[in-house]
């Protein structure tokens, strides 16, 4: 199958007179229809790597190619369509407008690029709010909603303009378990009925291990790629494991595809 | 389309700070308006006092040069003085022929020929002096507006009868009826019967001034047909000097005086009063740009969030800035609009308490001068939004996203 994105030796390094190198040459190519789970510890790039993917950020240098074409070539507003398009955000804190209702929330992306919204693109918003559950609030402000309703209005806003990719940075991150699961559940039920391809950052070993594929950077290099239903259970759930308990475990068990990292 | 229905959004929601602008705008522009209107008022009500009857121009002969007797030598000055009978006027040259060609120029309100000489009655051993105005009565009186402020008698005069200023009436104790004696510097006079007491409101003119037939001055003081004077009112009189002017250039024998050289220090005193009045309003609207820009630099940072999202959603750099931009626009021409509305209800009110009080003047604001005043406030609006629009657009989303 053709690779929805392709990065290529992604550099980024922060600052001029102290320089921090925050990605060290990443490739990684995103398959249609993928769910995949990027793990690692804060500040091992992770966040760094998810803005380039998003384009909010340009990579030092690198290059990222979609449907062949090398997308950091655009100019700014160049690069704000193809967000516009292409990629839908589910950020932790939701990020909904608060001056704004659910149902105007979930049509921003739509009038951004259109100005207005048309019926069809109502017609969808209503559909994506009553299949995220939230039709009964669609007329609340956002700051009439629970956490859970807030990021599942946040999801279905992601899904508006019906991205090829989705990008979730910690989606459950601020919920309570209850709304985590449900949450977990949903995103999961639109990649399989809509084949939209996800990356979700997270810290939750629950959702990384219930997705096609995980990827692990650490110190900007991405250390660990695989696919948890291709392991065994108690591999996967090695991988998984904190780096402190990797050592523990190291003897005992062969941890899943790539050899764990410097640590 | 969406960078409007942003703005109009983040306006709504931002209720408290939108109505503190909003008020600061309209009481801004109010005052801005209604002093504006106040000091048109005042000023047109003064001009209008002091040259709305009288002349806006007056055609004389130029005082006579003295010839030089002696060769110019610059080692030597030379003194020379005219000396003219007293009593003895100057005729303008051809001015019986002049007065039709300014009739078919058609731009003038009032054209008055006139023959002006100074006399005196004698009251006992005192003299009063006198000044006798011969002209046509009707068109005298669309000069001075005499014909209303009688006081006494009919408006009329005639070969042996003349109408008399009131205090000069109550000087010699005479009244509508009466004779008096006029003499002429010359020693020469003649009597004449009052036929009505005039007030101009001006002691000058109530006391000196005697009106009679034209020709009946020009036959006292010898003057055969001849005008010592054609005095002109203009429609709009302060376009005087600028006709003053065209017509010392096809007129050069005559002497032509505007108002406003002879009234300089009143056009002085407009002239300060109309620049004092522009530096208010200019420091009005420059208290009214820094407020907008202000509460639109405030709101660039309570927004930031908002603003990090829009372009993380694919909002294009200049719509985010755009935003701001109207959010300027709307705030100046609404602000503007409610503000010429309240300044013209203040001068409803100002009217109203003063209604009946003689020394009142009428007030408007003209339409030009409203718009004048939306145009101006929206365009500082906009103008104000332009830095907190370029901070805006500036922001980036990656920050505020993180921060949560």
């Amino acid at each position: 199958m053709a690779e929805l994105i392709d990065l290529r030796d992604i550099v980024k390094v922060y600052g001029t007179a102290v320089r921090t190198t925050a990605l060290r040459g990443v490739s990684l190519s995103l398959t249609p229809g993928e769910y995949t789970a990027l793990i690692g510890r804060s500040g091992s790039g992770k966040s760094t790597l998810l803005n380039i993917l998003g384009t909010l950020d340009r990579p030092t240098s690198g290059e990222m190619r979609v449907d062949g074409r090398d997308v950091f070539a655009l100019d700014d507003d160049g690069l704000a369509v193809f967000r516009n398009r292409m990629i839908g955000f589910v950020f932790q804190f939701h990020h909904l407008l608060p001056e704004f209702t659910a149902y105007e929330n979930v049509l921003l992306p739509f009038r951004a690029a259109r100005g207005r919204a048309t019926p069809e693109a109502e017609r969808r918003a209503r559909r994506l709010l009553e299949r995220v559950g939230v039709s009964d609030r669609m007329d609340n402000k956002s700051t009439n909603l629970s956490g859970g309703q807030q990021q599942r209005v946040a999801i279905a806003r992601a899904l508006i303009n019906e991205p090829r990719l989705v990008l979730a940075d910690e989606p459950t991150g601020n919920l309570d378990t209850e709304s985590s699961e449900a949450i977990k559940g949903l995103l999961r039920e639109i990649n399989r009925e809509n084949g939209t391809t996800f990356l979700i950052v997270t810290h939750d070993r629950h959702i990384a291990a219930g997705c096609d594929r995980v990827i692990e950077i650490d110190d900007g290099r991405i250390i660990r790629d695989f696919r948890p239903a291709e392991e065994t259970p108690d591999e996967t759930w090695a991988a998984l494991a904190p780096c402190e308990c990797r050592e523990r475990i190291r003897g005992d068990l062969k941890p899943a595809a790539i050899p764990p990292g410097p640590r | 389309m969406f960078d409007v229905f942003v703005a109009f959004r983040f306006l709504r929601e931002g209720r408290a700070q939108t109505v503190l602008i909003l008020t600061g705008i309209i009481l801004g522009v109010a005052v801005q308006v209604f002093l504006n209107a106040l000091i048109i008022g005042l000023q047109a009500s003064l001009v209008s006092r002091t040259v709305g009857r009288s002349p806006h121009i007056i055609g004389t002969m130029p005082d006579l040069e003295p010839a030089a007797v002696l060769p110019a030598d610059p080692g030597t000055r030379t003194l020379t003085r005219v000396v003219t009978n007293e009593g003895s006027l100057k005729p303008i040259r051809d001015g019986a022929a002049i007065v039709p060609q300014l009739v078919k120029l058609g731009i003038f309100r009032v054209i008055l020929p006139a023959a002006r000489g100074s006399g005196f009655i004698l009251q006992g051993q005192k003299s009063l002096p006198v000044i006798l105005l011969g002209s046509d009565l009707e068109d005298t009186d669309r000069l001075y507006d005499i014909r209303r402020r009688l006081t006494a008698g009919r408006y009329e005069v005639g070969a042996d009868s003349v109408l008399l200023g009131k205090d000069l009436a109550a000087k010699l104790r005479l009244g509508v009826g009466s004779t008096v004696r006029i003499s002429l510097p010359g020693g020469s006079g003649d009597l004449f019967r009052i036929n009505g007491l005039f007030d101009l409101e001006n002691q000058a003119l109530n006391e000196g001034w005697i009106l009679m037939p034209l020709s009946r001055v020009q036959n006292l003081f010898g003057l055969d047909r001849g005008l010592t004077e054609i005095e002109l009112q203009v429609e709009d009189v302060f376009t005087a000097e600028k006709t003053a002017a065209d017509l010392r250039a096809v007129f050069p024998s005559i002497r032509w005086r505007s108002w406003q050289e002879t009234n300089a220090s009143l056009l002085t005193a407009l002239q300060s009063q109309s620049s004092s009045s522009y530096m208010i309003q200019l420091f009005v609207l420059l208290s009214v740009t820094l407020g907008i820009a202000s509460v639109l630099a405030v709101s660039v940072v309570q927004k930031s969030r908002q603003i990090g999202i829009l372009k993380a959603i694919g909002t294009l750099t200049r719509h985010v800035g755009r935003i701001f931009i109207i959010q300027g626009a709307v705030l100046g021409l609404a602000g503007s609009i409610l503000g010429v509305t309240a300044g013209w209800g203040l001068i409803l009110m100002f009217q109203a308490t003063r209604a009946g009080d003689p020394s009142s003047f009428p007030i408007t604001v003209s339409f030009g001068a409203a718009a004048l005043s939306v145009f101006v406030a929206t365009a500082a609006g906009t103008l104000a939004a332009f830095l907190p629009a370029r901070r805006a657009s500036r922001l980036n989303p990656i920050e505020v996203i993180r921060n949560g």
